[in-house]
């Protein structure tokens, strides 16, 4: 195939989009995670450090068991155990969210490299493998990028489903935003912010371990000192880029994850433009939304909870 | 007083962390205290690494006056050592001193520039200057990686991807030992700043502006350029740290010039409370942690300890700062009673 003078093989394009589809699920885990912390009003800039332990315990987990399963789990669980860091400080503390979520960013990345000191050159692998849909996958292109993915893929697409579920027909759901518009307002309702808010940090705790988890049982499939490599903060700006609702941070995942493969998998098109300046892309698309939003909501309501990033001290109230 | 309940917090935790995996703990903080403050050699290194660190706090603090964070400052830091970069190249035989102040001049105009953007942003729509300034940490470190593949790349570094050396004449001298003048440039800076906030009709508008935007409108003081220059003001000195660094300790342009230093730098200004006069301090006890830090591999410790130390040292704090104010009240109260 030959397009705008550049020859095309059938396998680089399909090799482009799954690739698309690995990045697009470990941006979406982290970033649906941070969705659900920020709905609750609680901004957690801990996501790259989060991913980070997912990343380490996720490997070690795998490895000693022989199971990306259990590294999953591990990952994930590692991820919300770091969290609490956050959910203490900012949520029960009543520290300021900015310094709370950027302290634990350095502690995580500090903590990853350190438990994962050994790990480095540790040739063991526990990977998952890619799991086709019955009958899905044979279809022609789409079967390949999409119903021939990951186990995790398709979780992460479970998750995003019960996400958007329970914010938008359970009471939960409904309490965990009014949490996030108003704490003042939801906690004379009966909620108790705190809990609430607690919960909703170290939930997104764990979609970012898990995140993390994915890298090293599967995309990367290793432990290395920066493995997350800022994606962490893509998952950041992903949630704005989003408007803070699970199905349209989906589609940003998709774009981004887009961006993110292009960068490794241009050569194969011949083209010279350099993928660093494509890596660049992501954080300059987030910006431009940003403005737009903004610039949209002078004449309506912001799409972003109004309590987002203030701490709620009850006793000041 | 929170600060010094922060680090004992630090250091008692980083010591059950060292245990459990079998590090020696009196060991490690012995090497990491000789090898930042035990002679005047590790002590004058401590000192220029609190250059850079210092100077990214006073940049955040000093948009703190008016509320605003500047999460940017790395992003600012490399940007400004780019600019100072750039400037190197077009003055490769100019005098030593003019190209120096040539330099840091263009640094600090580069890391204004960095942050125009979100300030602007954020004057005229209210766009959070929190994310954007993120954003473009993520985009000033892929540019110097552009450039040190293409356009600037050393063409004497064996095909290895790095900028060409900067000018041997851009080199700030030593003052004593190994710490060099950026440490007095530095001092001086954070001086001009803490008087400016505090004594300077700009500052004083500044901190009202920061405390009630409603008050700062009725008297007259525009919000719009207060914000824009403030962010300008922030950028330019973190900028102007990343032509320190390059002209102080760093020979060129790398993605490492800034280690960190802008993401520090706000848990450096947190610690001190935004206060220009703490921000010194602060840096100097986290400089000591960074050199420590990376002593301790020669013992076979994870040089990653001093990361760990650093974000806990703040927690820590964080909760002494709290507990501390939950106390004082219950006294008020028994008092009025």
């Amino acid at each position: 195939m030959i397009f705008a003078g550049i020859t095309i093989s059938e396998a680089a394009v399909i090799g482009l989009f799954v690739a698309s589809i690995q990045f697009a699920t470990l941006l979406y885990l982290a970033a649906l995670g941070e969705t659900i912390a920020e709905r609750a009003g609680v901004l957690n800039l801990g996501v790259e450090g989060m991913m980070a332990m997912g990343a380490v315990a996720g490997y070690i987990g795998g490895a000693a068991s022989g199971s990306p399963w259990v590294g999953l789990l591990v990952g994930t669980a590692a991820g919300a155990a770091i969290s609490v860091v956050h959910a203490v400080a900012a949520v029960g503390l009543g520290a300021d969210q900015v310094v709370s979520g950027l302290a634990l960013t350095i502690l995580g990345l500090g903590l990853a490299d350190f438990i994962g000191d050994d790990y480095t050159d540790d040739p063991r692998r526990a990977l998952f493998a890619e799991v086709d849909i019955p009958g899905l996958s044979d279809i022609k292109w789409v079967g390949d990028v999409l119903f021939s993915a990951s186990p995790v893929t398709y979780l992460a697409g479970v998750l995003g489903i019960v996400t958007w579920f329970v914010f938008n027909r359970t009471s939960l759901g409904l309490g965990l935003r009014a949490v996030g518009q108003s704490a003042s307002t939801a906690d004379a309702a009966g909620h108790s912010v705190v809990a609430m808010r607690m919960g909703a940090v170290i939930t997104g705790g764990a979609l970012a371990g898990m995140s993390g988890a994915y890298l090293s049982t599967f995309v990367v499939g290793a432990w290395s000192v920066g493995v997350t490599a800022g994606r962490g903060w893509i998952a950041v700006a992903l949630v704005i880029f989003g408007a803070w609702r699970p199905g349209r941070v989906a589609l940003g995942a998709l774009l981004f994850g887009f961006t993110l493969a292009l960068q490794l998998r241009l050569q194969p098109f011949g083209i010279s433009f350099s993928p660093i300046l494509v890596s660049m892309l992501p954080y300059l698309l987030t910006m431009g939304v940003l403005i737009v939003i903004s610039y949209r909501a002078r004449n309506q309501p912001s799409p972003s909870p109004a309590g987002l990033g203030i701490a709620y001290r009850r006793e000041e109230r | 007083m929170a600060f010094a309940i922060g680090l004992i917090f630090a250091l008692i935790i980083g010591a059950l962390l060292l245990s459990i995996s079998g590090d020696p703990v009196f060991d490690t903080y012995q090497r990491m205290w000789d090898r930042s403050f035990g002679t005047a050699d590790t002590l004058s290194a401590t000192f220029n690494r609190a250059v850079p660190l210092a100077l990214a706090g006073l940049a955040v603090s000093v948009a703190a006056t008016m509320g605003l964070w500047n999460i940017g400052a790395e992003g600012q830091i490399l940007f400004g050592a780019t600019a100072a970069t750039l400037v190197g190249r077009i003055g490769a035989d100019w005098p030593g001193p003019v190209l120096i102040v040539a330099m840091l001049l263009g640094a600090a105009v580069g890391g204004a520039l960095w942050s125009f953007g979100p300030g602007l942003a954020r004057a005229e729509i209210g766009v959070s200057e929190i994310i954007t300034t993120l954003m473009l940490n993520e985009v000033a470190l892929r540019l110097i990686r552009y450039l040190q593949n293409g356009a600037w790349k050393d063409p004497e570094g064996f095909g290895f991807p790095q900028v060409e050396a900067r000018p041997d004449q851009a080199q700030l001298g030593q003052i004593w030992e190994r710490a060099h003048l950026g440490v007095i440039i530095a001092l001086v800076v954070i001086a001009a700043f803490a008087w400016f906030l505090n004594r300077s009709v700009w500052g004083y508008e500044l901190k009202i502006a920061g405390s009630s935007p409603k008050t700062a409108t009725y008297a007259g003081i525009s919000m719009r350029r207060k914000t824009l220059g403030v962010m300008l003001l922030s950028g330019a000195i973190a900028g102007f740290a990343g032509g320190i660094e390059l002209t102080g300790t760093a020979s060129r342009l790398s993605e490492n010039i800034s280690n960190g230093f802008g993401f520090a730098g706000i848990i450096v200004a947190a610690l001190a409370l935004m206060r220009p006069s703490g921000v010194a301090l602060v840096a100097v006890a986290f400089s000591a942690v960074q050199v420590g830090g990376l002593s301790i591999q020669t013992l076979g410790v994870s040089p990653a300890v001093s990361a760990i130390l650093q974000a806990l040292i703040l927690f820590g704090a964080i909760g002494a700062a709290v507990l501390s104010t939950y106390q004082i009240r219950l006294v008020d109260r028994k008092v009025a009673a």
